[in-house]
């Protein structure tokens, strides 16, 4: 399980995040709701150790990763599927997907089950396998970027606005993916604008504004929350 | 027609030299995104280390173009350490002024050890082929072919294995590199002694056929540089691309035009074609 405390982090003088206490216990699908700015892709990069918070602590099945750097976080167990993708976009979807279990590389059985795996929850991955990452439409590139993080075989994964930018029955999908993710058996932590979708298939909710949490909660009674859903679902 | 082949041969020479430096400059340039302008001294450092092991120690050509490999290796890996480490947070201006001054350092150390003489690595191969009216010496050939296999061994390792790959992805997106467990500073140690066992390996190649002396990484930085902006800054195969090109223009600009002008010509070639493709040929897409 993840904890987060009283974790800060500053960029010069401007602070991004403030004192945030977050946790995701095992089994959990945890969603982060936040307008623009508010600091979730801040969160995830501290999480994951692109970026060295100014306080606090992050603490993983016990044991403190704060500052480690991300290509050992991975290593803990902790998969990030960051905003705008960041895929390696001339080679192909394939290797895309095999580099993202570079970090368990030498054990070639499990990285061929996490790739059948992967193919089976976007078959038009396989389908799509030789051509190079950069030239598939948004959506499909969404999924390669999930896709490359599930195949650290993570126990946690971050997910930073997966659904950003694509039709709304694929949203639906991707949600739907998400969900049977989490299902079987991976810890998420979903960052996410559209409120929606989001507390309904997760179990409870972090809201958070101007770098602090303002609200935390079970899904069901965000999404009831008249703030909430003036703020996140639109009415 | 026979001038025409013989100035290709030479060209084909020449370009392969440029192709090896040049690779080594674009593939660092893909992971520092600032060209290494000390990576010509290195090439020098490795022409010196052959001509040494052969002089002195009189090891064979082979073994001595392989311990000038190592050699570099092991430099390309303190220079990445002690120059540009300690810089990776700076900005591009900062990384710029060391790798000058790692340039100047390299050149001063090299007159201090080994004096400002021109020397020459002895020509073991020295046989020549007729084709008719064309004439090969044999280093010339060995040149042309050593280089294309060198080039195919760093293809198979950038593309065959995952190793090889974790460079590549550096260079395509680093956030996404670090997030899936590559190892930033592994890969920045990696790259620079690859591309310095690149340089060495030119050296050792065009040795026996150039001279060696203390300031020849500058014109060939340069040219090299002159290659990857030709070929797209971070481009492997614009890097290939444009050492054969720029060598085989060198040649022809020197018989059909003078040979003063021989060292001109790169710079007429980087205008005329950045002004049709002001982002060279094979560019990255827009970062
Ligand atoms: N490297 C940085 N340097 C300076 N400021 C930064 C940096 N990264 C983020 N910020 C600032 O921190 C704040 C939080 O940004 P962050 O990207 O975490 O927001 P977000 O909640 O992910 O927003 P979005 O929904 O738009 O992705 C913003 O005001 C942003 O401008
Ligand atoms: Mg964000």
């Amino acid at each position: 399980m993840l904890k987060v405390k009283n974790l800060s982090v500053a960029f010069g003088s401007y602070r991004a995040l403030q004192d945030i206490e977050l946790e995701i216990n095992p089994g959990e699908l945890v969603v982060l709701l936040g307008a623009n700015g508010a600091g979730k892709s801040t969160l995830f990069r501290a999480i994951s150790g692109l970026i060295r918070p100014s306080a606090g602590t992050i603490e993983y099945n016990g044991k403190t990763i704060t500052g480690q750097p991300a290509h050992q976080v991975v290593r803990y167990g902790i998969s990030q599927c960051p905003e705008g993708r960041q895929l390696f976009p001339m080679m192909s979807v394939e290797k895309n997907l095999l580099l993202g279990a570079y970090a368990r590389r030498k054990d070639r059985e499990g990285v061929r089950r996490s790739l059948r795996l992967v193919y089976d929850l976007f078959p038009i991955l396989q389908e799509k396998g030789h051509l190079s990452a950069g030239s598939l439409s948004g959506g499909q590139q969404q999924m390669v970027a999930i896709g490359r993080a599930l195949m650290s075989a993570p126990q946690l994964l971050l997910l930073d606005e997966p659904s950003i930018g694509l039709a709304p029955l694929v949203v639906k999908q991707m949600f739907e993916t998400i969900q049977r993710i989490n299902e079987a058996g991976t810890m998420v932590l979903l960052a996410e604008q559209n409120a929606n979708m989001a507390l309904k298939i997760s179990h409870r909710g972090y809201v958070l504004e101007n770098g602090r949490v303002v609200m935390h909660d079970k899904s069901e009674a965000l999404a009831g929350n008249e703030e909430v859903k003036k703020a996140y679902i639109g009415g | 027609m026979d001038l025409f082949a013989q100035q290709l041969v030479n060209g084909l020479t020449l370009g392969s030299i440029y192709c090896l430096v040049a690779l080594g400059l674009t593939l660092i340039y893909g992971i520092m995104e600032v060209p290494n302008f000390a990576h010509g001294h290195l090439y020098m450092v490795g022409a010196y280390v052959t001509f040494f092991a052969m002089t002195l120690y009189g090891l064979n050509y082979w073994l001595s173009a392989l311990l000038a490999g190592v050699v570099l290796a092991v430099l390309g890996v303190l220079m990445e350490r002690i120059v540009f480490h300690p810089l990776r947070h700076a900005p591009a201006s900062n990384k710029f002024i060391a790798a000058v001054g790692a340039m100047m350092f390299l050149e001063a150390l090299a007159r201090v050890l080994w004096g400002s003489d021109f020397r020459s690595i002895p020509v073991i191969y020295d046989k020549v082929f007729t084709i008719g009216t064309l004439r090969i010496t044999e280093q010339r050939l060995i040149v042309i072919i050593a280089a294309i296999f060198l080039m195919i061994a760093l293809n198979l390792f950038l593309k065959k294995t995952i190793i090889g790959s974790s460079i590549e992805a550096m260079a395509q997106n680093r956030d996404g590199a670090s997030l899936v467990g590559i190892n930033v500073n592994n890969v920045a140690m990696l790259t620079f002694a690859i591309a310095s066992i690149l340089a060495a390996g030119a050296a050792a190649l065009a040795g026996p056929i150039f001279l060696v002396f203390p300031s020849m990484g500058a014109l060939i930085i340069m040219k090299a540089f002159v290659i990857i902006v030709i070929g797209g800054m971070g481009s492997i195969p614009g890097a290939v691309l444009g050492g054969y090109v720029l060598g085989i223009t060198e040649a022809m600009g020197a018989s059909y035009i003078s040979t003063d002008y021989k060292d001109v010509v790169a710079f007429l070639v980087l205008i005329l074609i950045l002004t049709i493709k002001p982002t060279g040929i094979f560019a990255k897409g827009v970062r």
